[in-house]
């Protein structure tokens, strides 16, 4: 082949400039999908140094392999399949992050696995863009240094200004499934606008038309619609919309709203719905505390949304609250957003109310204050490091930070769904020398739920009144709830021990009992 | 030079160029740090390196030279009787195994790291725990109550069988009913010959060793290797072939083939210790491996009776005991009426000048002793686990030449994992002879034993995921890490003519009983201390 001695300047006819045009909005997108994949699974998996890493590693790598394809093109078909290539992306690209998202919220286990398969596709096809694009052009008789220079000088322009655009606009402004759509389209409207001006020199025009139309038509309706599909995703791994979420390092917090009904998940599970938390934070709180008229002192353990401290509260005997939480993420949000603080009434910043991030167990182990009541808050027993807050010792340790005349309530899961783990932790409470008064109450998000006050001496009996405002505990309910009918009895089970971690096998077993 | 060629050959050299350069690349950025216990003044020692003359001199009753668990042992038996007039010298192993170290808040240990419920003959032993309330209530009972923070919490171990984690170490439940049976068949008879006696009404296998039935008919075990009696039991299955090799390196440091039969069942035999608390087979165990049971020993000495310092010569006149040792200041005498050489056989050889003479033949009776490699790698979070077995406290990869990883943070009473853990790793140079074992571990590069200590986790987690999560790695070289006991160990004259030594100069040391463990040691220390309150 020669080099065209027929434009000895170099100068491109019209058309091949708009092509050169094309690899700048082809290199855009090219970068753009690999900042959605990156920013995506940086969202949704954290780390997001390794995510962007490796995404770009495998993007970067998929693009070498795709330029290396891009010879076994035959020289005749490079334009047209570089029409089809650039649908393929836009389709691809477009729907990329939609299409991960989806994923994510209906199935977690091969996320990991399509997503570098969709970036290594992805990179092979955009890395044979620009290769094509270059024969084209050279075939076309540009003189070759004055082709790299120009393909090489729009390649790396487009680069630069999506780089800028994505994380100062579009990710902002229009969120990852959108930005994904539209750069989808543009890379379709480079492919059709291509077909047009270069209609003369290619085979089935009418057929590549439509399919470039229809690809156009599909992203344009997934442009419009992808707020309500993300919208469908979230409200199917959450049931509402996601007002706030965040990853922090010890958990993934999640809120959400439907109508007046807010509701906190940790790493996906339900904490409270603010529709009937006052059930369970009552019921947490005042059957203890009315018995303890004289209470000055209360430890909170767990618990950072400031609910249960929001209800301790309202004895205004208490003079002090110490709440313990692992989280600064979890008792600032509880805090500090507007929104959230006044669903426990600005409870943790109360004067009286002093907020600690610190693990509980490190704390127990490590200060020596004593309190009037402990009110232990903490998940439920699902793992062998969570088991530990339920054990034998761990109750010991709470009764070194109690007064003689104390008490102890212990958030004690589902005595109905779970009713082996529930009499676990009473045994376990009776085995590091407490008095135990089981009791349960009703929450409808959660269920029938359980509850353990326990006592260094023995005697107790559930309050007939309540001298604080309460919206569910009265005379009646509180001897219910104390009152386990025959199909909640009571359950012969073993203590939990560190070296046995008996509740963390009857957990396992009840709740596969209970999900079908 | 034909091209093809001369392109093999630089193909070759860009290999062998890139291969350290690869080897290099794992450790990228971590930082490695080797200590080497011991090393120095051992190879002083060896090398007859000459001793410098003392300049000052200090007179004691009794001068307990080496500070193991023996050492520490004869100096809390002495503190406890109201012996005051002693001192300790520490020697270059500060606690022996039991050392630990600490790393950003995680404490973890840098030898052995746990104590089996000690066994009814263990009496010394359940003493120290019920001083350090380790044991809750009556210490010599059948049952003792025990700190519940103190076992193993669950869940203690797993092993990686044929690609998957599963609970317990010996694969019972997951290999063909051939292999199975010959499992249970071993087992049945470990729980036999737990309770077995012999002539003498002895248990034939108890610890501490010295009370052992003398029975010969038992004794005669030792005359083979436990490889020899496996395959005499017909004990052919090769996943529990592979459990035993696993055993004997980790108890001993060598394999089957090189293990004497009678210790190879001592292992299974002799613990039995119960709980009221625990299942039998149950260990105790801190986040810093034994260092508490070693700091609680120091503790009960008064500030004085301990003297950092080594001893390089031991000599025993009519009158007395003197001691050539030097310590940062210099040189110094130790003139005692009495002392007591804790220290392992092969360096009380090279600093008492009259083992001969005492019935020790240094060359016929020292004990091998066999190299170990314990690494500590600092990890910021844990690693992901392939499946749903978590991750335990032991953790062992079944058929592999390491003996698996003990996570530091384990005990820990914490509402989340912590942010920085520690993983040990263990490894036993049992591929090669101990002297040839040695002298690798001697010239090996930070790059070769970082890349022989991590060789498990890299296994299990990725080489990426394990440099990406550790932040330093300390790997502590044991070259005379613990005595193995070959056949032949039950009686070598040499060790029981130590044992039995009256004069001025006693031996305590885990290595008179041919192996390495608390319980032996602490059982010469307090022996030896004994000898003296006795005077």
């Amino acid at each position: 082949m020669s080099d065209a001695a027929s434009s000895p300047s170099g100068a491109l006819r019209q058309p091949d400039r708009l092509l050169i045009l094309s690899v700048f909005v082809v290199a855009s997108c090219g970068l753009a999908y690999e900042l959605i994949a990156g920013a995506l699974s940086s969202y949704l998996l954290g780390d997001s140094v390794l995510q962007f890493s490796s995404i770009i590693g495998c993007y970067l790598f998929a693009m070498g392999v795709g330029s290396h394809l891009s010879k076994y093109v035959d020289d005749r078909d490079v334009l047209a399949r570089f029409i089809d290539i650039e649908l393929l992306v836009g389709l691809l690209g477009g729907l990329s992050a939609t299409l991960l998202f989806l994923l994510f919220a209906w199935m977690s286990a091969p996320f990991r696995s399509v997503l570098y398969a969709l970036v290594f596709a992805l990179g092979v096809l955009v890395g044979m863009e620009i290769p094509l694009v270059m024969r084209v052009l050279h075939a076309r008789q540009a003189s070759f240094s004055e082709l790299v220079s120009r393909v090489l000088t729009f390649d790396y322009l487009g680069a630069l200004v999506v780089s800028l655009l994505f994380p100062l606009v579009l990710a902002p402004r229009l969120g990852l499934s959108r930005t994904g759509f539209l750069f989808g389209m543009t890379n379709t409207a480079v492919a059709l606008w291509t077909l047009w001006y270069y209609r003369a020199d290619l085979p089935r025009l009418r057929g590549r038309l439509t399919r470039g139309v229809l690809v156009m038509a599909f992203l344009a309706a997934g442009l419009a619609t992808s707020g309500q599909i993300t919208g469908w995703a979230e409200r199917d791994l959450f049931g509402d919309e996601v007002i706030f979420a965040t990853t922090t390092p010890y958990q993934r917090l999640v809120v959400t709203r439907w109508k007046d009904d807010t509701r906190l998940y940790i790493n996906g599970n339900l904490q409270f719905s603010s529709r009937d938390e006052h059930r369970y934070h009552e019921a947490l709180v005042h059957p203890a505390l009315e018995s303890l008229p004289w209470a000055r002192s209360v430890l909170v353990l767990g618990g950072g949304d400031g609910l249960a401290v929001r209800e301790v509260l309202r004895h205004k005997h208490v003079e002090r609250v110490t709440l313990v939480d692992l989280d600064p993420a979890m008792t600032g949000l509880f805090s500090r957003n507007a929104e959230l603080a006044s669903l426990n009434g600005g409870a943790l910043s109360d004067p009286r109310v002093t907020v600690i991030n610190a693990d509980a167990g490190q704390w127990l182990e490590e200060r020596g204050e004593i309190f009037d009541l402990i009110i232990a808050d903490f998940p439920d027993p699902s793992s062998f490091g969570l088991g530990k807050l339920y054990s034998v010792p761990i109750y010991r340790l709470m009764a070194r930070h109690l007064s003689e005349n104390g008490a102890l309530v212990v958030q004690s899961t589902s005595p109905w769904f779970a009713p082996r783990s529930y009499w676990c932790i009473d045994a376990t409470l009776r085995e590091a020398g407490f008095h135990t008064h089981p009791y349960h109450a009703h929450v409808p998000s959660f269920g029938e739920w359980g509850f353990n006050l326990a006592t260094r001496r023995p005697g107790f009996t559930p309050p007939t009144h309540y001298s604080v405002p309460t919206r569910y505990l009265d005379a009646d309910t509180t001897r219910l709830m104390f009152q386990f009918p025959p199909d909640m009895r009571a359950l012969p089970v073993a203590a939990n021990h560190l070296n046995s971690q008996a509740l963390v096998h009857y957990f396992e077993q009840d709740w596969r009992n209970v999900v079908r | 030079m034909q091209r093809r060629r001369f392109l093999g050959l630089g193909a070759a050299a860009g290999m062998a160029a890139t291969l350290p350069a690869c080897r290099q690349l794992e450790h990228l950025g971590i930082p490695i740090s080797v200590l080497r216990p011991g090393m120095a003044a051992g190879h002083r020692l060896r090398d007859a390196a000459p001793l410098p003359p003392a300049t000052r001199e200090i007179r004691t009753g009794v001068a307990i030279l080496g500070s193991g668990i023996a050492g520490l042992t004869a100096a809390w038996r002495l503190a406890r009787a109201g012996h005051a007039d002693f001192l300790l010298l520490d020697g270059p192993e500060p606690d022996g195994n039991a050392a630990a170290g600490t790393q950003d808040g995680v404490s973890h240990p840098r030898g052995a790291h746990y104590l089996p419920l000690p066994s009814l003959e263990s009496r010394v032993v359940r003493e120290i725990l019920h001083e350090m309330g380790v044991i809750e209530d009556a210490p010599f009972a059948a049952r003792p109550r025990y700190a519940e923070t103190l076992l193993v919490h669950e869940p203690d171990e797993r092993l990686l069988f044929e690609g998957e984690w599963r609970e317990g170490l010996l694969p019972t439940a997951h290999v063909g009913d051939d292999e199975a049976a010959q499992h249970h068949r071993f087992m049945d008879e470990m729980a036999r010959l737990q309770d077995a006696r012999g002539a003498d009404g002895q248990r034939a296998f108890a610890v501490p060793l010295a009370l052992s039935s003398a029975d010969p008919a038992w004794r005669a075990l030792d005359a083979q290797t436990f490889s020899h009696w496996l395959t005499a039991q017909d004990y052919t299955a090769p996943s529990l072939l592979a459990w035993l090799d696993y055993v004997c390196r980790d108890e001993y440091g060598a394999g089957p083939e090189r293990v004497s039969a009678w210790f190879g069942l001592h292992y299974f035999a002799s613990r039995g210790g119960h709980a009221a608390n625990a299942r039998d087979g149950s260990v105790l165990t801190w986040p810093d491996g034994l260092a508490p049971l070693a700091r609680h020993l120091r503790a009960s000495l008064a500030p004085g009776r301990q003297l950092a310092g080594t001893a390089w010569r031991i000599e025993e006149s009519p009158h007395g005991v003197s001691i050539l040792a030097s310590d940062a200041d210099g040189a110094f005498r130790i003139l005692a009426d009495r002392a007591i050489c804790a220290m392992p056989m092969h360096v009380s050889a090279r600093i008492v000048p009259d083992m001969q003479a005492r019935g020790f033949d240094p060359a016929r009776h020292a004990p091998p002793q066999s190299p170990w490699l314990v690494a500590n790698f600092l990890l910021d979070g844990f690693p992901a686990e392939a499946g749903d077995v978590p991750l335990a406290w032991d953790n062992v990869i079944h058929g592999s030449p390491g003996l698996g990883w003990v996570v530091a943070t384990h005990q820990w009473l914490r509402a989340a994992r912590p942010p920085r853990t520690v993983f040990t790793t263990y490894r036993a140079l049992a591929d090669r002879s101990p002297a040839e074992a040695r002298r690798w571990l001697e010239s090996a590069s930070a790059a070769s034993l970082y890349e022989m200590a991590s060789e498990e986790l890299r296994r299990v987690y990725g080489g990426p995921t394990l440099w990406r999560l550790s932040r330093a790695v300390e790997i502590t070289l044991r070259g005379h890490g613990m005595a193995c006991p070959v056949p032949g160990t039950l009686s070598n004259p040499g060790l029981h003519a130590l044992r039995q030594a009256k004069g001025r100069l006693l031996f305590a040391h885990a290595d008179l009983s041919g192996y390495s463990v608390f319980e032996e040691a602490a059982h010469w220390g307090d022996q030896a201390a004994r000898k003296i309150l006795a005077g």
